[in-house]
């Protein structure tokens, strides 16, 4: 039995690979006949080569007929370069070499490609499932809710280390070409060693050092995907990560919720109308607290002014320090609260919440009101539907207070100037962060960028 | 790794000036390092030549407002030269800082009114932040003793004489509400007279009366309104709700409660002797009678009502015309007007005292009260 010889190919990938054990590298014979496959076992679905590759070869009458065989199955790609073979091959391609040919085929093996459900940003109505952690599945989702020609799903390699893949995935009618392009542009200048996650892309997306504002969009929501979609915006899935990343956005995207479009118009103008009014609430109160107490006590009406005068009776420090204290101690819980597995969640919570909050107005270290502005400004903290925003909001209400403790209600008021300064000069891969889009929804959808 | 130092250095410098932060600066003053002064009192000096007795009510805070029974102030009171210069000196007298912001009544004794009132005023009216919000009122007695006064209603936390003055408390049409900018500004026009209500203590020393009003004249003697004209006259140019008044005909005794007053007027001058046509109209029920009613007959008990109420109206405008008197402010209409040109106002001056009032009232009830 002289046999044939395995291809060239098959030595460079079994050096390339050497020493893992679970490279396979086997002939396939019988009555003269050869075949050549090499795979990664562990991540290659065992059962469906042996269905669709192996059990074949034995029942076909000649090496042609095999070979042609290989050549319909759906899961065949081209042969890529060597560069690329070896990546695909670790991802779970078998590379199978019938006389002069070789053929590549995907029989992966992905066991994390449940759909999950919606954690991060859940509604009342709207679907329920999120994105799956396999990027295959993931595109499926969406292209299963947005059935059109001319939804272009392209794939990116990108220049780091896990090699995973990652795909851009756009309307090719509506969305801006120049902002594709720029997206690409972004994702090859990409300057880091390994990124694991959307969060974490989106964050080397960032040109500049110092970030507060995110400006790409991590979502989980396939609505919230093919309504960005249609909007002619960018979204780009990395395998691994149920998250995607949308871009560009403005602040505004941040301050909406899918379930807006779900409820009838003067229900979710309420809704909207109450998510601004937190968001102004939680940057502005604990500031303002110090700026009435301090600073301005004539704002207030007389009735509130003795109150907060009266509750202040014996608290030791003055009212920054105060505020300081306590939203330290909301940080604090809520950073805890996430982190903590969710059985002992619920003890930090009330222990933090309940224990800590009377214990300190009793022991006259903050006043009542105090405690009331806390838990005011941590509750509208969680109305800011999407996270990165709220996350941004909690770092700036701190910059505020600082501001505030130092020239009053003015310092107030610049700091504020100043944020919106920062905003206004912030953009978001070219569109201007704090564009106001002057547009009903249906124009937005309708929205023709070229 | 000269990144990482930098880093590092620049984190030191944060760390370092941290600290800062628990340093007491000299503006940072605590709600709790203040004390509100919620009431001003303004006597001639006894002591003092052309000098002023200043008093100021202020407020203690107390921790649980639901566990002390009444309020209670601290008075303080120095005589002085100027005004100001009394409160430069009180400012001595508290380990405080005396916060006039959330002032909101100046009490002036009635002695006050006849001398140079705007200078002394100026105090006040010079401070930005209390002009809009301040009442003016005239003490009964001295101003001392009013502003010192607690009436028994009073709760913690809520002072009396704002609830009377600001419509979140009472409403009454005898309530007189003066602000210090209208007074400032009646006190200087020409054509106008200021008014301010007085505030009296009843005999048991348990409750304000805060009933009649008083007109300033120019370094003259003020003259006093009754209770009625006071009412009268809110009602007429302020349309302060809550007017009821007693029609006395025949047998018949009804107490009508109006709530809606428009009254416009205009100055004739070119048709016959001067005069000034004003146009009253009132809606309202009727509240009380000691007789069956008939709604039906509605129409006859406006034209009584109307009759009776017109002639109270005229007296009040000759009593104001017989004194010399303008604080509906005809002459600052007369001089809105016309072209200005010099004389104006003492072409006006002449004309007033002669005037004549056509006054048309018109009276629109609604129904007799919910009882049939």
């Amino acid at each position: 039995m002289t046999g044939q010889q395995a291809p060239a190919i098959f030595e460079d990938l079994s050096e390339q690979f050497k020493p893992s054990d679970d490279i396979i590298q086997t002939p396939l014979q019988i009555k003269g006949q050869y075949a050549f496959l090499f795979y990664l076992k562990s991540v290659v679905d065992g059962n469906t080569l042996q269905q669709t590759v192996i059990k074949p070869f034995f029942e076909m009458a000649s090496e042609e007929g095999f070979e042609s065989y290989i050549q319909s199955l759906p899961n065949r790609i081209e042969v890529p370069s060597k560069e690329k073979l070896f990546i695909l091959i670790s991802a779970g391609f078998v590379l199978i070499a019938i006389g002069d040919q070789t053929f590549l085929l995907d029989i992966r093996l992905v066991k994390d490609n449940e759909i999950q459900d919606t954690i991060m940003e859940p509604t009342i109505h709207g679907p329920q499932k999120a994105l799956s952690e396999d990027i295959e599945v993931s595109i499926n989702i969406i292209r299963q809710r947005y059935h059109n020609p001319s939804l272009k799903v392209e794939d990116i390699m990108v220049d780091d280390l896990s090699n995973r893949a990652i795909s851009l995935i756009y309307d090719g009618e509506r969305a801006n070409p120049e902002m594709i392009k720029k997206v690409k542009k972004q994702l090859k200048n990409l300057n880091t060693p390994l990124f694991q996650s959307a969060g974490d892309l989106q964050h080397f997306l960032n040109n500049s050092k110092f970030t507060l504002f995110p400006t790409s969009m991590v979502t989980e929501r396939p609505d919230r995907i093919v309504y960005n979609l249609v909007g002619g915006k960018v979204i780009i899935l990395i395998d691994g990560s149920p998250n995607v990343i949308i871009a560009p956005v403005i602040f505004f995207d941040f301050m909406s919720s899918m379930e807006d479009n779900y409820h009838v118009s003067i229900v979710s103008l309420f809704t909207i109308v109450l998510r601004y009014i937190g968001l102004f609430t939680c940057i502005l109160l604990p500031s303002m607290y110090v700026a009435m107490t301090s600073y301005n006590p004539d704002i207030l009406r007389v009735e509130l002014a003795l109150t907060v005068a009266g509750g202040r009776i014996g608290v030791p420090y003055p009212s920054f320090v105060e505020v300081l204290f306590m939203l330290f101690f909301t940080e604090l819980l809520t950073e805890a609260s996430m982190r903590l597995p969710k059985a002992v969640s619920s003890t930090a919570t009330t222990v933090g919440g309940l224990i800590l909050g009377t214990a300190a107005t009793e022991a006259a270290l903050v006043s009542n009101i105090m405690i009331i502005i806390i838990a005011a400004v941590a509750i509208s903290t969680f109305v800011i539907p999407i996270n990165e925003l709220s996350f941004a909001v909690r770092v700036i209400r701190l910059f505020l207070l600082v501001y505030t403790a130092l020239f009053g209600m003015v310092g107030l008021l610049i700091g504020f100037i100043g944020i919106v300064m920062v905003l206004t000069n912030k953009d978001s891969l070219g569109v201007p962060y704090l564009q106001i889009p002057w547009m009903g929804k249906s124009d937005e959808l309708r929205m023709d960028n070229r | 790794m000269s990144r990482y130092k930098k880093m590092i250095k620049r984190s030191l410098i944060l760390i370092l000036l941290l600290p800062l932060l628990t340093q007491a600066g000299c503006a940072f003053k605590d709600i709790d390092k203040r004390v509100f002064v919620v009431g001003i009192g303004i006597d001639p000096s006894e002591k003092v030549r052309h000098g002023f007795k200043v008093t100021l009510k202020m407020i203690k805070p107390v921790g649980d407002v639901k566990s002390v029974p009444s309020q209670t102030y601290a008075y303080l009171t120095h005589e002085s030269e100027s005004v100001a210069e009394a409160i430069r000196m009180l400012e001595t007298r508290v380990d405080k800082v005396l916060d006039l912001g959330h002032n909101r009544i100046i009490l002036l004794n009635e002695k006050l009114l006849s001398k140079d009132i705007d200078t002394f005023m100026d105090f006040f009216t010079r401070r930005g932040d209390i002009q809009m919000i301040t009442y003016m009122a005239v003490a009964g007695t001295t101003a001392e003793e009013t502003i010192s006064f607690e009436p028994e209603t009073e709760t913690p936390a809520s002072i009396a004489l704002y609830n009377f003055f600001d419509n979140t408390g009472t409403e009454s049409p005898y309530v007189l509400t003066t602000f210090l900018f209208e007074f400032r500004r009646q006190v200087l026009s020409k054509g106008v007279n200021a008014i301010l209500p007085i505030i009296d203590i009843n005999e048991d020393k348990t409750a304000f009366i805060i009933n009649n009003a008083i007109v300033l004249k120019l370094e003259e003697k003020p003259v006093k309104l009754s209770e009625v004209e006071t009412k009268y006259f809110n009602s007429l140019l302020y349309n302060a709700s809550g007017f009821s008044y007693k029609i006395e005909k025949e047998d018949l005794i009804m107490v009508l409660n109006i709530d809606t007053v428009k009254m416009k007027y205009k100055i004739v001058l070119d048709e016959g002797p001067p005069r000034i046509d004003m146009k009253v109209t009132k809606y309202g029920v009727i509240g009380e009678s000691n007789k069956r009613l008939d709604i039906s007959n509605l129409k006859k008990y406006d034209k009584t009502a109307a009759e009776e109420m017109k002639k109270k109206v005229i007296e009040l405008l000759t009593k104001l015309q017989e004194n010399d008197i303008d604080p509906f402010g005809f002459g600052l209409r007369y001089r809105a007007t016309r072209l200005s040109r010099e004389g104006l106002m003492d072409e006006w001056d002449r004309i007033y005292p002669e005037i004549e009032f056509n006054v048309t009232m018109d009276v629109n009830l609604k129904s007799t009260g919910a009882v049939e």
